[in-house]
């Protein structure tokens, strides 16, 4: 992780004024899903409006945070120019209980641990004083 | 409306693929087109569209591409109605095709020159292109922070593909050593050395369970394709290939988002291209399928009715897909061995679907061949299309 190899920094997100409220969820390690009001679907990622009856009318519910891995890889050579100094790291797509899927990674576990269908829960790594990402450990 | 018969591609043309530091990109395509035209039977004034897919290594070179470049080279600014780019990254293929359909079906356009020239394997370094398919499909807020990249996407449905299916590491493996089987009997292809499954396996671990002789390599290439109605196909060559059938599908942006990252949307594309060509599987005398990666073969394999869910790794260990197989498989050696060129690697598969019906397939020519089913799909397979050609326009 040393500026030395790896002066390239990794990229954040960048808040948008509708996801905003998920990344700031997120800055009090709280993991939040957009729903829609109107047909009460959840939405992920985060979208300006409802993409299943388009409505403008969503708000948040708080996740419990757990959730199964749908897939995972440990990502060993020729990664993107900010991640070489990463390696070797998991990226994953977790499917959370409520139903919703995002991509991730998987932290804090032994890569024996990680295959489809381990149950994880949610940890919090804050990168800035703005961006704290919401990462999943296997569940022993 | 059906589609089924109305248009004929009637024209070809390629340069080969791999690393050719000395062409530029402008040359290839320059080089493909008049192929394509003196190929095609037709007087050049009678193509009334050009159609560029996007080239992703200079954007100058696109920009040019987008500002008719190419109506000047080819010295077609007397008479051309419209130069528009289509692109939809690997789909690219599909959908210039679907438009020049339109276009001439409509009565709009006469013919369409269709091409692509791509600069990947030169004009960037490998790190470079790296980074730059980082961007392509994946979200910038919630997928790059985490080091997603298209080894990654590639990895990530080739694991849970195995998982659910059980295919092995070898029966994966046999996709490639199928692809340069082929790639052997083809003089425009980068990789042309035999392959073993051993060699796959040993080669090193991109992202797992992802090796990197399962890995397609960017590459500098160039193909075009001219597409003219039914009745003119017939007065000027003594081959076209009809579209007979269109089926396509575009599921999702991110690879997260995916339904199912293991069959994605080839089992409706496919359904609706069968349907609209009035054929099945068993009428498939090749399937020229999009092999981005060796898992991508796979599904598609099963998702379209060619093998049961779960058996086309087997399939393809048998040989039933190489060179001699019952069901000749990806036959100018795919992305895989062919060399994968952006928009392009998809145009280069339709091409060869085309070069085999009309016949001019040389040594890798399957016998016989009368129809055949051609495979497209873009970005994080975000999109699927079914093609279904023919000799005949029945």
């Amino acid at each position: 992780m040393s500026q030395v190899s790896n002066p390239v920094k990794k990229p954040l997100p960048e808040p948008t004024h509708w996801s905003k409220p998920f990344w700031d969820a997120c800055k009090k390690h709280e993991l939040h899903i957009q729903k829609c009001k109107d047909c009460s679907k959840l939405i992920m990622y985060p979208k300006r409006y409802c993409p299943h009856c388009l409505s403008e009318n969503l708000t948040w519910v708080k996740s419990e945070g757990k959730g199964v891995i749908y897939s995972y890889t440990i990502v060993c050579n020729n990664p993107p120019t900010a991640f070489l100094s990463e390696v070797p790291y998991v990226v994953a797509v977790v499917e959370l209980d409520e139903g919703v899927r995002m991509a991730t990674n998987i932290v804090q576990s032994d890569f024996e641990d990680i295959k489809c269908e381990a149950p994880v829960e949610v940890v919090f790594e804050d990168i800035t004083d703005e961006i704290t990402l919401p990462k999943f450990r296997v569940l022993k | 409306m059906s589609i089924k018969g109305k248009v004929a591609i009637v024209g070809i043309g390629e340069v080969p693929t791999g690393r050719f530091p000395e062409r530029t990109a402008l040359e290839a395509a320059v080089t493909c087109c008049r192929e394509a035209i003196l190929d095609s039977g037709l007087k050049k004034e009678e193509i009334d569209y050009i159609i560029p897919t996007g080239h992703l290594a200079d954007s100058r070179f696109n920009t040019d591409l987008i500002f008719s470049r190419l109506v000047e080279e080819l010295g077609m600014g007397s008479h051309l109605k419209g130069n528009l780019q289509v692109m939809s990254g690997g789909a690219s293929s599909a959908t210039m095709l679907k438009t020049a359909a339109g276009l001439i079906t409509s009565g709009q356009a006469r013919a369409v020159l269709c091409v692509h020239s791509e600069k990947l394997g030169t004009g960037k370094s490998s790190q470079e292109v790296i980074d730059l398919f980082a961007t392509l499909g994946i979200p910038s807020e919630w997928e790059t922070p985490y080091g997603m990249h298209f080894s990654a996407v590639a990895a990530l449905f080739t694991q849970r593909y195995m998982y659910e299916t059980g295919t092995t590491p070898e029966q994966v493996a046999a996709v490639c050593v199928s692809n340069r089987k082929w790639a052997q009997l083809n003089p425009n292809a980068m990789f042309r050395k035999p392959l073993t499954i051993e060699e796959v396996l040993q080669s090193k671990i991109l992202s797992t369970p992802l090796h990197a002789f399962e890995s397609n390599v960017l590459a500098d290439g160039a193909a075009a394709f001219i597409v003219t109605s039914a009745e003119r196909a017939k007065e000027v060559t003594d081959t076209p290939v009809y579209l007979l059938g269109e089926g396509s599908r575009v599921t999702q942006y991110s690879i997260s988002q995916a339904l199912d990252m293991t069959r994605f949307g080839y089992e409706e594309a496919g359904k609706e291209a069968f349907r609209s060509a009035g054929l099945t599987p068993q009428d498939m005398d090749i399937a020229e399928i999009y092999d981005s990666y060796p898992v991508i073969s796979l599904i598609a394999l099963e998702s379209l009715g060619f093998c049961e869910r779960g058996t086309a790794g087997q399939f393809v260990l048998e040989g039933h897909t190489s060179p001699g197989g019952k069901l000749p498989m990806t036959t100018n050696g795919g992305m895989l061995s062919q060399g994968h060129t952006g928009a392009g690697g998809g145009v280069a598969i339709l091409v060869e679907t085309v070069r085999q019906l009309m016949g001019k397939a040389g040594e890798r020519q399957v016998p016989n061949a009368r129809f055949a089913l051609e495979t497209a799909t873009g970005g994080t397979y975000m999109d699927i299309h079914v093609s279904i050609f023919g000799r005949e326009p029945v």
